[in-house]
């Protein structure tokens, strides 16, 4: 019932009047005089392509642009095209392969599918830009709607979406050629752009504004009696940003690099560990049943028991001041990946192991391929907690033991009640922390694009 | 009888020459020492090379555990099941291997979602270590062009219709080159007008390859429509109630489903479904 039709509408060739009264359907062609667009359609071949014809594909060289007469083709978007909507059904009057005329491209930003039988006019771009540069005034008005009509369907990045000038045709060829990195920064600034033109960084700001805000009106303007002996918000700032510092510590001082510096290699040797360990026994626990009921039961038991806690046993097994904070800092991040990893491998639908097997895949293959990539997800979940967590305990151990660090910092600036201090060190090891699992975060979508595409098809 | 004189023999009356499954008074108990749940009551069915048999039978009755014995995912508990002449599973060997010549095809779709279209679709030979990868990627490429899924390629299953995913994970089964195609409900998730497509790809499919096609559905039409046989089964315990020939001559398209023939097959199907539906629903109702 499908396949008998196959027929329909080919063969008949379009005349000129045929071809022009499409074109005139068509966007960008919709406003050309009618002895250009006579010509035009002199340009635009018939061609007929049975469905399932790839007409070209994502990175071809683009010499020519196609107007579908009739039937549909599926133009979908590579992502690097950064477009809004990736894939669209395209049918008679749609203009497709325009990326041949684009000012910084010239190869084929899509991939296009005959989706059942389709009969096009092929334009060869280069004969077109040669018929404008006769009409200069026709042509930069078609390049223009050609450029709206782009930005309308797809919502390109503008750098993508510019078309030649035909005035200028010599600068337009040298456009053509702008180096990779060039379009990348491109790329980059087009993000931002879009970045700062969405409400979030505004709702940020605003955020932190009225924490800020709040800071500066109890303390220094109504003078709460709670908030007394409390460090106003100016004060802070003065004495952070101060060459000379009242209380010995501002960004001018190099001790608080050294303090920062200190606190961060302690948290990324505990995170580290704890990581490779974590990873390690959740994969297992959630693989090996036997493992889990070894372990599981041992690991729940020592779970609750808080660092404090362990300070005493710490100290006296490790001895060594920083080997025992760097324990510290590690316990509590170690139980989060550990936990997280072994709930992401019992996460994974059995569905997926079953297939793996009988695709063929051995146990230690089910392992590599469907165990360790399926608990991904929740591994970067309890990564990002585990981090925060580490920054965490790492202040409970440095006030315990050593004498750096921004944990340190804050507890003997509270003994020397230098309090101004205290919010120096509070404030950076907060900005420190979020900027740690920041990064967490990014090399957790790096590594699951999978999952970061798949989350944007649901318009997150 | 033997093994060896089964295998290479003639094509079947499919065309086929190999695929034969062969299900001997098959059992399945689950938890035999607890609450005796039996899934699988004596079962026999004989399904030659090549064929597409379809199984039906009411919500709950055992089609699937019946599939996962065949697949190797669960043992059985007495019987035997074998394939072309080889045992799989049986007295002394419970659970049959999962392997390649018997790929599932499963109900909520198992492509793996982190890996892209491609790659799921070239993921058997390469773990085989049957190609090398580059061969692998190159045949999947193939495959998935003819199956009109080139496109799809780069894209991971996430971004993909369910439709395409479904055709993609089929094109991942045929990669291996299957003897036979075991699918549970495939398409149930489907609206009806995507199911109509992927029936005619699946069967544009199998006349190209002709591998035994074992599938679970609950739509009637779907069954008819593609099946040489349908395989009513009873509820719980299950085992083949009735086998109704599909006498409507493959290849088949969609002018198959106005025809005379295919109204009084529905209606024939219909009444025995019908029958232990009604016995499933009863047999709830005691429980209950
Ligand atoms: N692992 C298990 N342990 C115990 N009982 C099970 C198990 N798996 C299935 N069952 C029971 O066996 C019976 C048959 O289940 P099965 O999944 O094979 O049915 P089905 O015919 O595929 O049903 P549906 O059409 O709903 O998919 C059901 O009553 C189910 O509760
Ligand atoms: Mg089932």
């Amino acid at each position: 019932m499908t396949t008998d039709n196959s027929k329909t509408g080919v063969g008949q060739g379009l005349d000129q009047a045929a071809k022009a009264a499409l074109l005139r359907e068509t966007m960008p062609f919709k406003t050309v005089p009618d002895a250009t667009l006579r010509r035009i359609a002199d340009l635009a071949k018939e061609e007929t392509l049975p469905a399932g014809t790839r007409l070209y594909n994502e990175g071809d060289r683009a010499d020519d642009l196609f107007v579908i007469a009739s039937g549909k083709i599926e133009h979908a978007l590579g992502p690097e095209a950064e477009a809004s909507k990736l894939v669209k059904m395209v049918k008679r009057g749609d203009v497709i392969g325009w990326a041949a005329l684009l000012s910084t491209k010239q190869r084929r930003l899509a991939t296009t599918v005959a989706e059942a039988d389709t009969q096009i006019l092929r334009i060869n771009a280069q004969k077109l830009r040669d018929l404008f540069q006769n009409d200069q005034q026709t042509g930069d008005m078609v390049m223009s709607r050609f450029a709206t009509m782009i930005k309308e369907d797809y919502t390109l990045p503008d750098w993508l979406a510019k078309t030649r000038s035909i005035g200028e045709g010599t600068v337009a060829r040298s456009e053509a050629e702008v180096p990779v990195s060039e379009s990348r920064l491109a790329l980059l600034g087009y993000r931002l752009g879009l970045w700062v033109k969405s409400p979030k960084p505004y709702l940020m700001i605003t955020g932190f504004t009225a924490v800020l805000l709040f800071w500066h009106f109890s303390v220094d303007v109504f003078e709460w009696p709670r908030f007394r002996n409390m460090p106003g918000l100016v004060e802070v700032i003065t004495e952070w940003l101060s060459r000379d510092p009242i209380y010995g510590l501002s960004v001018w001082t190099p001790e608080y690099y050294t303090h920062i510096i200190v606190s961060i290699r302690r948290v990324f040797i505990a995170f580290l560990l704890a990581t490779a360990l974590g990873v390690t026994l959740g994969l297992f626990m959630g693989w090996s049943k036997g493992v889990r009921e070894f372990v599981f039961p041992v690991f729940e038991t020592l779970r609750p028991v808080p660092i404090l806690a362990w300070v005493p046993l710490a100290i006296i097994i490790f001895f060594h001041p920083e080997s025992t904070v760097i324990f510290l800092t590690f316990l509590a991040s170690f139980y989060a990946t550990a936990l997280n990893t072994m709930l992401g491998v019992d996460s994974i639908d059995e569905s997926y192991s079953r297939a793996a097997s009988c695709l063929g895949a051995n146990k230690w293959q089910v392992f590599r391929h469907v165990i360790v990539p399926g608990a991904l997800p929740f591994i970067f979940t309890g990564l990002q907690i585990s981090v925060g967590v580490a920054w965490f305990s790492l202040v409970a151990a440095e006030m315990v033991s050593g004498e750096f660090g921004l944990g340190f910092v804050i507890n003997t600036s509270y003994t020397m009640v230098k309090y101004p201090t205290i919010v120096i060190g509070m404030i950076t090891l907060g900005a420190v922390g979020y900027t740690t699992s920041a990064m967490v975060r990014m090399l957790g979508d790096h590594l699951m694009q999978w999952r970061v595409r798949e989350l944007a098809m649901g318009g997150r | 009888m033997s093994a060896v004189m089964n295998r290479n023999t003639q094509p079947s009356k499919y065309g086929a020459t190999r695929g034969a499954i062969q299900i001997k008074n098959v059992d399945k108990i689950y938890d035999p020492e607890g609450a005796a749940v039996k899934a699988v009551d004596n079962c026999t069915l004989d399904i030659p090379a090549g064929e597409i048999c379809m199984v039906v039978g009411p919500s709950g009755c055992g089609k699937t555990t019946l599939l996962n014995a065949i697949a190797g995912f669960h043992s059985i508990t007495s019987g035997e099941i074998t394939l072309d002449g080889e045992l799989l599973c049986g007295p002394g060997k419970p659970q049959a291997e999962p392997g390649s010549d018997r790929v599932v095809v499963f109900q909520n779709g198992a492509l793996f979602p982190w890996k892209t279209n491609l790659e799921n679709v070239a993921f058997g030979p390469i773990v085989q270590g049957k190609m090398s990868k580059k061969e692998a990627y190159e045949k999947a490429r193939s495959l998935m062009a003819d199956a009109g899924l080139g496109r799809s390629e780069r894209n991971y299953p996430g971004e993909i219709s369910s439709g395409v995913r479904r055709r993609v994970e089929i094109v991942r089964a045929l990669m291996n080159d299957p003897a036979v195609l075991l699918l549970d409900e495939p398409y149930r998730a489907l609206d009806s007008l995507t199911k109509s497509v992927m029936h005619e790809s699946l069967l544009e499919t199998y006349y190209k390859n002709k591998v035994t096609i074992f599938f679970i559905t609950h739509d009637l039409e779907e069954a008819i429509f593609l099946g040489h046989r349908v395989v009513i089964m009873t509820s719980r315990p299950c085992r083949p109630k009735k086998i109704l020939e599909v006498d409507i001559p493959h290849p088949r398209d969609y002018n198959a489903l106005t025809s005379t023939r295919f109204r009084e097959l529905m209606d024939e199907t219909m009444d025995a479904v019908h029958e232990e539906a009604v016995k499933a629903f009863e047999a709830g109702e005691k429980e209950g």
